[in-house]
């Protein structure tokens, strides 16, 4: 009991002595935090008004807000009676650690590989990034849903980042059917890229025979285009070839099979199905005794 | 002929790729005919003649109306054009095609008005 009384006793003495010091301090600390809030929430919001895609502003004006707040911090401590001298040391000494800790740590900071406003591919997720903090990125879907994907999960997973480079190669495969004119269907497809504005002259698009396959000659165009383009000139460049191939005449191919009916074996009593190798692909048009259907 | 100047001489002379497409129309105004180019030659061009020609259609479902009375804002002779402000074929036909075709005096000479979209 006595032992309270005299520590209520001290407590008494201290704020006597300083009461009106911490009192004082207190509200430097209060008020110059709640000034310097406004000051920011002010300041930021007028910089995004006024500029909304310049994040050196923004930059700089945390960077004011973070001055300020050491400057409140220290005022509250000269008036509690500490020396500025050694508050200045005391800064010093952090400023030093953290700049020093900081540069020699970068090289195993793990980094993003990709910006915000990139279009990447993160594990099953495509979509563009919106933004990225210390724990998250966060991405929105084409389909216009968010996602907030933690990024140790990204940093382990496959990253395709498609604005990496500037351009991209787009392909344009189509097939066309075994009897069409093979070298008017590939200068057809090769202008239809030639003549689109946002196609790259280098390197020049191109047209290759991809297959000889079951029911179709495979042709594919390459070309390149600007990333940001990508998408429309592709859903452009599809249009085009099936308007243009209509037009010229050049038939696409669809997945077909011949039935071909052996009528000597009909008449024989055997059996409608085809012998075997009967049901076969183009090169089995040519047999002249066999009726196609 | 190296090899450099022959893909030179095939990127200039074989097939032309323009720059961008513009609309072109006559539109209706209480004064008369004025012809108008959408986006302007002070805005960029559009960099697809597939957005051109769906724009130019969109214009002329658009303005269907109007034209038929003649009313302000009705667009005539709407086709798609290239940096060049020459004609650009439609690449579902490979014509040149014009939406809502009148004969119109602008000014700068008549306008048949002949065309052959549907």
């Amino acid at each position: 009991m006595q032992n309270e009384m005299s520590r209520l006793q001290m407590l008494g003495d201290t704020m006597t002595q300083h009461g009106t010091q911490m009192a004082l301090a207190l509200a430097i600390l209060i008020l110059g935090l709640l000034a310097a809030r406004w000051m920011h929430n002010s300041l930021s919001q007028g910089i995004r008004k006024r500029y909304p895609k310049n994040k050196l502003a923004l930059l700089m004006c945390n960077l004011l807000y973070g001055i300020i707040v050491i400057i409140v911090i220290m005022g509250t401590a000269v008036e509690f009676g500490a020396k500025p001298v050694n508050l200045l040391r005391l800064l010093t000494i952090i400023a030093l650690v953290v700049t020093g800790v900081a540069i020699f740590l970068k090289p195993f900071i793990p980094t993003m590989p990709f910006k915000v406003g990139n279009t990447v591919k993160a594990g099953n997720l495509l979509g563009k990034v919106e933004a990225i903090t210390f724990l998250n990125t966060r991405m929105k879907t084409f389909d216009g849903k968010t996602f907030f994907v933690p990024n140790r999960q990204i940093l382990n997973d496959i990253v395709m980042n498609y604005q990496f480079t500037e351009t991209r190669r787009l392909k344009i495969d189509v097939g066309i059917r075994y009897d069409q004119d093979l070298l008017k269907a590939k200068r057809t497809l090769e202008s239809i890229m030639i003549e689109d504005p946002r196609v790259k002259t280098k390197p020049g698009p191109m047209v290759y025979v991809l297959n000889l396959a079951s029911s179709s000659v495979d042709l594919g165009g390459r070309c390149w285009v600007d990333n940001k383009d990508y998408w429309v000139a592709r859903c452009d460049l599809l249009e085009k070839a099936k308007l243009r191939f209509d037009s010229e005449g050049i038939k696409f191919a669809f997945p077909q099979l011949d039935l071909h009916i052996n009528h000597d074996r009909i008449k024989a009593g055997g059996s409608f199905c085809p012998a075997p190798g009967g049901l076969v692909g183009p090169g089995a048009r040519e047999a002249s005794d066999e009726e196609n259907i | 002929m190296k090899i450099a100047d022959g893909l030179k001489l095939i990127e200039d002379g074989w097939i032309r790729k323009p720059k961008g497409f513009r609309v072109r129309f006559h539109k209706q105004t209480e004064a008369g005919v004025e012809a108008g180019l959408s986006p302007p030659h002070e805005a960029a061009p559009l960099s697809s003649d597939v957005t051109a020609w769906r724009y130019a259609w969109k214009l002329w479902q658009a303005t269907q109306a109007a034209a038929e009375t003649g009313a302000p804002g009705a667009l005539y002779n709407i086709t798609v054009v290239d940096d060049q402000d020459r004609p650009f074929r439609f690449y579902g036909s490979g014509d040149f095609e014009t939406y809502n075709p009148k004969p119109v005096n602008d000014g700068n000479g008549t306008t048949t008005g002949d065309s052959n979209a549907t």
